[in-house]
Formats: structure tokens, sequence, C-alpha cells
């Protein structure tokens, strides 16, 4: 007799189903979401867009500097980060830790990092070092510390134990088991995310210019202010471009490693 | 007693794993320096547990285990350090560095004789590179030197896993279970390696298996383990079916064997 299919738990799934429709409507009354204002309003956006057309590209030669700032607040970003994100990722793994002890505060230290936003970042180097793209590079460095010790110290604890023992089988150190036995097994994924934390980093270093770190995003910020909107969307248009050509750059090398 | 190296000595040695497993009960055991001991026993028996003991991958509940007169030390630290710079370790999933080239894996072998900030930065002194090739053309692979190891046969991984160790320049081997993952051609060459490397160099081998007729065929002495015991120990010659069939607590079938004309 062939095994009898498991009936489906109907409550379960009425009662999920359920819960996620109450929370969005109770949700929509909270930030007081209403259809009638904004079919009322749809003009307002229309006018916007309106004043955005057509884009004025003649401002695009002014945005190159700026541009150019922000490829190398991700860059610096990506590379100061990435360097420091290895010993908090690889302490952070229970397999390669150094103890309980260790493992925990780097977890929390982890956490912390990660919780407090980019923007927070920013404001918080503005306010220390001056706006500027010092600022936004030392944002982006914490930021990319933060997402790529998460993800390598996920895939650091999923690796072959079977070498790093090997190593210490010949005698070797706490710090020749991690850079001979652990870290060749993780190098692809750790290349991988730095890219991925790169990608990222564009997009946000955008974002950063509006609290004053530096790059595009303060061009834009100024622009906006000033309701200069045709030149708003020609920043906005190249910022899109932009991230799309490096995202896909940054993929195609990404897929090739694994 | 001879100064030779490489003598092992189990005295009482006791190990209970955390989930009350024993690994190793009342052993009393001492290997002569230069001998090349098969150790059997079914799967959960104890024998992996009685190899790691000697370097120190698994800890004693009580007892000691002794190297050359020296305990192991029981703990990590540069003591434990030193005394696995002088044992090798062959594993039954060769554990190579596979992208890598098989220069690379033999070098890790050196570890634990060159200054730390040497191997950091790859800059490896030329006696050690010397000594790495060496190891790799004691096993007959010198030409792939510089082959990427996941490029090898599984034969030839093993091979690196033996020069790693010869790197080391060791007395004792460890080879836990080495031909497991083998073909019976590849394990037949596999073992002689092994004996030959043993007789040339006087290395002391502890070999784990578990096809009865390789034990008989390779074996000088003979370790039978069960449940952790120490059951049988005599020499390769005079080990009788009643032996292996006392060992395993049953009698054996084709699985124990590799070559199925030997049941």
């Amino acid at each position: 007799m062939p095994p009898v299919k498991p009936a489906r738990n109907w409550w379960l799934w009425g009662g999920a189903i359920g819960f996620l429709v109450a929370m969005t409507w109770w949700s929509a009354v909270g930030i007081g979401f209403s259809m009638t204002e904004l079919a009322c309003n749809i003009t307002g956006g229309g006018r916007l867009l309106q004043e955005s057309w057509p884009p004025d590209f003649g401002f695009l030669p002014r945005l190159v500097d700026p541009f150019m700032e922000t490829i190398y607040i991700a860059i610096i970003g990506t590379v100061v980060g990435g360097i420091l994100a290895i010993p908090i990722a690889v302490l952070a793994a229970r397999n390669l830790t150094l103890g309980p002890l260790v493992w925990f505060a780097d977890r929390n230290f982890m956490n912390v990092l990660r919780t407090l936003p980019d923007l927070f970042w920013a404001m918080l180097f503005a306010t220390a070092v001056g706006f500027g793209p010092v600022a936004g590079a030392l944002a982006l460095s914490v930021f990319t510390i933060a997402v790529v010790s998460k993800l390598w110290s996920e895939s650091l604890e999923a690796i072959d134990m079977g070498l790093p023992e090997a190593v210490r089988s010949v005698g070797g150190t706490w710090l020749q088991m991690v850079q001979f036995g652990a870290i060749p097994q993780g190098l692809q994924h750790y290349v991988s995310y730095v890219l991925y934390a790169f990608e990222l980093n564009v997009r946000a270093s955008m974002v950063l210019g509006l609290v004053g770190a530096g790059g595009i995003g303060m061009i834009l910020e100024t622009q906006r202010a000033n309701f200069e909107y045709e030149r708003v969307t020609v920043i906005i248009l190249s910022v899109l471009v932009a991230v799309l050509v490096i995202e896909q750059i940054s993929e195609s090398i990404r897929k090739k490693l694994t | 007693m001879s100064d030779k190296k490489g003598s092992i000595r189990f005295s009482d040695a006791n190990i209970v794993y955390p989930n009350g497993a024993v690994g190793m009960k009342d052993l009393n055991l001492e290997i002569r320096p230069g001998e090349f001991v098969v150790v059997v026993g079914s799967s959960g028996a104890g024998k992996s547990t009685l190899l790691r003991a000697v370097n120190g991958l698994n800890r004693l509940t009580s007892g000691t285990v002794e190297v050359d007169g020296v305990p192991v030390p029981q703990k990590d630290g540069r003591e434990l350090r030193e005394l696995r710079a002088g044992v090798g370790m062959i594993f039954q999933d060769f554990r190579l560095v596979k992208r890598l080239s098989v220069m690379s894996n033999v070098l890790i072998g050196r570890l634990a004789h060159v200054p730390g900030w040497r191997a950091m930065l790859n800059l490896w002194p030329a006696h050690d590179r010397d000594v790495a090739h060496k190891a790799l053309e004691r096993v007959g692979i010198g030409e792939k030197t510089w082959v990427k190891a996941s490029q090898l046969s599984g034969g030839q991984q093993q091979r690196v896993g033996i020069a790693r160790a010869l790197a080391q320049e060791p007395a004792i081997i460890l080879a836990d279970e080495p031909v497991a993952s083998l073909d019976p051609v590849t394990t037949h060459q596999i073992m002689r390696d092994l004996v030959r490397i043993n007789r040339d160099l006087g290395i002391t081998t502890l070999v784990n298996l578990h096809f009865l007729d390789l034990a008989r065929q390779y074996g000088q002495r003979i370790i039978g383990l069960r449940f952790g015991e120490l059951v049988y120990d005599g020499s390769a010659e005079t080990v009788t079916d009643e032996d292996f069939r006392n060992i395993y607590g049953r009698d054996f079938t084709e699985d124990d064997v590799l070559d199925e004309d030997a049941v």
C-alpha cells in the first residue's frame, strides 16, 4: 500500500494568511493611508514628473567629478571594509573561533554594526571628520564589514573541517590552521561577497551624499533643494545606468567564480 | 632502550566521548621504533581513536600515551605542536587544498619547521622546498609538483597526502583508513608505498584497515580492537580466521575483504 499523503493543515495556512491581511490593514491605518487621498493628489505627482522632463543633459559634464568621487568612496569602503571583515568573520565562525567568549563578543560586535544603517554611520563620521568623501568612505567601510563578515562567517561555518584538522595534525598553529586549512575553502565566497558589497556600496554612496558624505548624492541634494528637477532627472538616470553597468560586471565575475 | 625514535606506549589509557561512547578502554600497548602495525576492528571499534590519541587529536580521559618516552600533551599549545611536527598523518579523504598546486600542499608538512612569517608570506626556504620535492619523488609523483591537486586521480592525491606527511620528516606515520576511498589496484599501490617507506626510512607506521586480507598481506604486527579494547596483538603471519572472528565478534563476509576470493 502506498503511503497516504498527509492532509494539508488548512487551519495553519488560513491562520497565516489571515494574520498577514490583518497586519497589513492595521499598518495601513497606522500610517494614514487612504485610496481617496492618493487619487486626489495624483495630479501633484504628475506635475512633478512634468517639471522633471525633458532631462537637462547639458548638466552631464558637471556630474563627472562627483561621479568619480562616488566611485572612489565605494572602492575605498570596499577594500578597507573587505580586509577588516576577514578576522571578524573568522572569529565569528563557530568552527574556527578562538573560544566562546571571543565568539560571543565578535558576534555581538557584528550585530551592532549591522543593526545601525549606513546613513547613521555617514552622519556619525561626517560629524567626526567633517562633511565630505572621507566620511562617506569610512561609513562604507563599516557597512562593508557588516555585510561581508556576516555572509562570510556563515559560509566559513559550512567548510569541511578535515583540511583544518590536517593542518593542526602537522603541528600548525591556530593562525596557520585558518590560513592554510580554512581560508582556501572560503576564498571564492569571500571574493563574491566583497564584489556584492561593492555593488551595494556604489548604490549606497549615492544616498550618503544626502547627509553630506560627498559624491553624487551631494549634487543630487543641492539640485533638488533648488527645484532643478530637469537636472535631478539627469542625475537619477545616470546613477541608474552606472549601477546597472557595475552590477552586470560584478555579477558576471561572481558567476565565473562559483 | 634503543635511541631510535618513533616508539609509542599507551598505559592504562581510556577515552570516553562526551556522548558516553567508549573509544578506548584500559589500553596497554607498546610499539617499537620502525614497526609496521596494522590496526583492525569493525567500525566504531576505536581504530581512529587509537591513532588520533597518538598526535593528540583525541584526548585521553585517563591514563597516558607517550611518544619516545614523553607524554603526549593533553592540551593545545607549543608542546603539542612540537610533538605533532614529528608525527605525520594520512587520511581517508586525503585532505588536500584542491585548488592549490601539489607543491603548496606538501609544503604544509613543513609548517612547523619554518618561521611563522615565512610560511605566512609563502616565502619557503630552499631547504624546505627541497624536502617537499624529495618527498614527492619518494612516492613517485615528482613530475606532478606544479599540477593542481584537483587534477590528480584519487591514488595520486593520496600520494600527495603521503608526501605531505613525509615532508614533516616524521618518526611516526599514522594512516587512518588510507585506502578506504580507493579502487583495489590503487589500494595495493598505496599499501606498497607505505610498506616501502617504512622499510626504507624506518618510520614507525600505524595503519587502520578494515579489509582483513590487506591486514594479513601487509601487516607485520596486527592489533585487533573491539569496543575500544585490545583483543588481539600478534604477528600477521600467525593470525588465524578464528582470531579475526574474535576481533569482529562475528563471522566475516565478503564485505570484510578487498579480494572476494580470500573469504
